[in-house]
């Protein structure tokens, strides 16, 4: 009897320590948080984000900007990661997971996965990376994320070919303003490529009972990436 | 008439297109197509590759004399065809279809897909 007692208990605790959607995020700010969980597809693509150009870039990003070439340069025809923020404007789908000290975005696109940490700061000389490292904390039903720690190897947006350095600083406020949509409110702040912050929006629409599947690129990748 | 001008050449059917909606397109697909223009095309499947990061239907058309030209039409992700309902046995050698997508800015036999009518009419689209 007082062993089955104990196993209901450790059975509890445990299902309490993978329910986060409903938990706080600590002991200091109980209550629940947004459930923001499920699989997510960008609703609208966004190919660019000047499609008219008077992006405020500094002297050297816009010669980058102006030598960015879909066929020859842009970093995916390698099936390289689209890294962050590219990779929230790609037109697969996401899932996203929270747990309590995390909240994690699978990405179907070239198989990548982001992690938002929700306990802890960004780590010091951080190694640059695709996607950066990415801490979050909840602002009433918005999750803001903030995100350094890039290498310059990636674009900002889809398909305009706009770059960055590694002194991106990204800012996401995502909210799930109805049951079946989520926006991404996004502040890019690049002063070594940028004359000012710049910003974007992009909304996803729920996909219930889509599964994340398998993406291969390389499998029969017949592109040629001749960047460096 | 439409059979006429599914019936080539190419160059010819380049030159009836018409406009279409834009649609996304991956992998500099926009550098490589004309998105916002459509062509129409009759062909006999030889091989269909269900594979990332994009698939393809090889067929061959025939011309008013008999001449056989090679085309390729590229299209997305395995996963986002599969849930627009296709399949990897959609397209076996042999099968008769009418391809419609956006031609190649360099007039090459190649397009970009948007959708496919089989022999009996049914249509499969690309995209959701």
């Amino acid at each position: 009897m007082w062993n089955r007692l104990i196993s209901i208990v450790a059975a509890v605790a445990a299902m309490l320590a993978v329910v986060p959607a409903t938990r706080g995020q600590d002991a200091a700010k109980p209550g629940p948080v947004p459930d923001i969980s499920g699989v997510w597809l960008v609703a609208k693509v966004q190919p660019a984000l000047f499609p008219k150009g008077g992006a405020p870039l500094q002297p050297w990003a816009e010669a980058k900007f102006k030598a960015a070439d879909l066929k020859t340069n842009d970093p995916n025809l390698a099936c390289l990661p689209e890294g962050v923020p590219r990779t929230m404007f790609v037109p697969l789908p996401m899932e996203i997971f929270q747990v309590p000290t995390r909240v994690v975005i699978i990405h179907e696109g070239v198989q990548v996965f982001r992690q938002i940490y929700m306990n802890r700061q960004h780590p010091k000389d951080l190694d640059p990376t695709y996607s950066g490292d990415s801490i979050g904390k909840w602002e009433g039903d918005t999750l803001v994320v903030d995100t350094i720690g890039f290498n310059d190897k990636t674009w900002v947006d889809m398909d305009g070919g706009l770059p960055h350095s590694d002194a991106m600083h990204v800012i996401e406020r995502i909210r799930r303003v109805d049951h079946d949509t989520l926006v991404d409110e996004m502040t890019i702040e690049d002063p070594k490529a940028y004359t000012k912050p710049i910003t974007a929006q992009q909304v996803y629409k729920l996909k219930p009972g889509w599964e994340i599947q398998e993406y291969v690129c390389e499998e029969n990748n017949k592109y040629t990436y001749q960047g460096k | 008439m439409r059979n006429k001008l599914l019936a080539f050449p190419p160059t010819a059917i380049l030159l009836l297109l018409s406009i279409s909606g834009a649609a996304y397109a991956h992998h500099g697909f926009v550098s490589w197509f004309d998105m916002g223009r459509s062509v129409t095309v009759k062909g006999t499947v030889t091989s269909f590759d269900w594979t990332n990061p994009h698939s393809y239907i090889y067929f061959d058309v025939k011309d008013e004399k008999g001449a056989t030209q090679k085309w390729s039409a590229e299209l997305g992700a395995v996963a986002m065809l599969a849930r627009a309902g296709w399949r990897k046995d959609t397209l076996k050698p042999g099968d008769e279809i009418t391809l419609i997508g956006n031609p190649a800015k360099d007039s090459k036999p190649m397009m970009h897909l948007d959708k496919i009518v089989f022999a009996n009419g049914q249509e499969l689209a690309t995209a959701l």
